[in-house]
């Protein structure tokens, strides 16, 4: 047996389908689970008053990257056919930005909004309306941007192929990186509470 | 050490154990040379031997004419050459580019190059990547060029192989080719004018770059 599993053809694209199915709705339920479906919840991260998606994602980072690279490590993933997305610096930095800014606006990511909508809440269908409206307007000026899309090309880069470190150093700082960074939420937390004197959410 | 562990929350077990993980992963070694190619050397030299992993350039024009489709033709020689020439229907990857190829581990795969060196080496970096069903045609294009686009005819030749022979004739004329009766046109090879890929043959030759699937979110 190899990971991935559907690059090594245990299954064909159409049980693909279902597979990717049930994954998508327990990827629903963790989030749901996680607090993501409220849009309070989400933008108060921005605020410093509430750090739960970086904790949430972190742990979630931390998690998959610990599992790839031992699994990866014994054997059992080939890593070489995971797909990796391919960087194009600047425009990506222009793209996260407009994301960030929605995602205060709006107290949504793309993901999160989808969850929100299952559960009823009518911002979230507004959010998705808009979503899909920005995509519309995003296609009919593609020809005018798509320089811009495509410039700062980089090719499919890794941080331990860029800086020239070894995997394993990178995984350690990572971890490293998700503690301090835990701490640092608990600590911040606790002082914004204390400023605003309300409670965490 | 017991009740130093039990003492702790979750949470603090949780990044104990990550920390953990992360310092061990220090010194485990590059993720990517991990993925160990396993050889099942029996198999292997097995199906040297008895030849069953290799499909003649008879069966291979036999296919072609009646137009199967259930395999995928390789060409490991350069672009340069296969443009020049090639067994229609067949698609161009070069030697060093074929272990990142799209080819598909389930699919039928004839790899050929102008002899059988290069398509044993790519059959062997093939089969030890898992793929299942991967065949080298046996003698490559020149066998190609010699049997079934050339074919000369047999000398002495008995009843049998005279209605062999007229058969790949036929067959020489569906590739474009020529039997060869008279056998000092063969001295002078330089005079064998190979035919174009397009012209006289049923299948256009498949365009090297296939679409890429695009992945990711």
């Amino acid at each position: 047996m190899n990971a991935p599993f559907f690059k090594f053809e245990y299954f064909n694209s159409d049980v693909s389908l279902i597979i990717a199915f049930a994954i998508g709705i327990a990827f629903g339920i963790a989030l749901e689970k996680g607090g993501f479906g409220r849009a309070t919840i989400l933008a108060s991260q921005f605020y410093f008053t509430n750090m739960r998606v970086l904790k949430v994602m972190f742990t979630a980072i931390v998690t998959a990257m610990l599992g790839l690279y031992f699994l990866s490590v014994i054997g059992f993933v080939d890593l070489s056919l995971v797909y990796l997305t391919q960087t194009n610096l600047l425009p990506m930095a222009v793209g996260g930005l407009i994301a960030g800014l929605g995602f205060i606006i709006g107290g949504y990511c793309p993901g999160t909004s989808m969850v929100a909508v299952a559960t009823g809440k009518l911002d979230a269908l507004v959010f998705v309306a808009g979503m899909i409206f920005g995509i519309l307007v995003f296609g009919e000026m593609f020809p005018g941007i798509e320089e811009f899309f495509n410039s700062g090309y980089m090719g499919t880069i890794t941080l331990p192929s860029y800086f020239n470190l070894s995997y394993g150093l990178v995984v350690f700082l990572v971890v490293l990186m998700a503690v301090g960074a835990f701490t640092a939420a608990e600590w911040g937390e606790k002082k914004m509470a204390a400023k605003t004197g309300k409670e965490i959410l | 050490m017991k009740k130093f562990w039990s003492n702790l929350s979750l949470n603090k077990k949780l990044v104990l154990i990550a920390i953990t993980l992360g310092v061990i992963a220090l010194f485990a070694g590059d993720p990517y040379g991990g993925t160990t190619i396993k050889v099942n050397e029996k198999s292997i030299a097995l199906s040297t031997v008895d030849n069953s992993d290799k499909v003649s350039v008879t069966e291979l024009a036999d296919w072609i004419i009646k137009d199967k489709s259930d395999f995928e033709l390789v060409d490991l020689r350069s672009e340069e050459k296969y443009n020049e020439y090639t067994i229609p229907g067949s698609q161009c990857i070069p030697l060093p580019q074929i272990s990142s190829s799209d080819l598909l581990r389930n699919q039928k795969i004839i790899l050929f190059s102008d002899d059988d060196v290069a398509s044993s080496q790519a059959w062997f970096i093939l089969k030890s990547k898992n793929y299942k069903g991967v065949y080298i045609l046996d003698g490559g294009l020149n066998a190609w060029k010699e049997k079934i686009l050339f074919p000369k005819a047999p000398v002495n030749a008995s009843k049998d192989e005279l209605v062999e022979f007229e058969k790949m004739k036929e067959v020489a004329k569906f590739f474009g080719g020529q039997a060869q009766t008279d056998s000092s046109v063969t001295e002078t090879k330089q005079e064998i004018k190979l035919p174009t890929t397009t012209g006289g043959t049923t299948k256009t030759t498949a365009p090297t770059a296939k679409k890429k699937k695009r992945e990711g979110c």
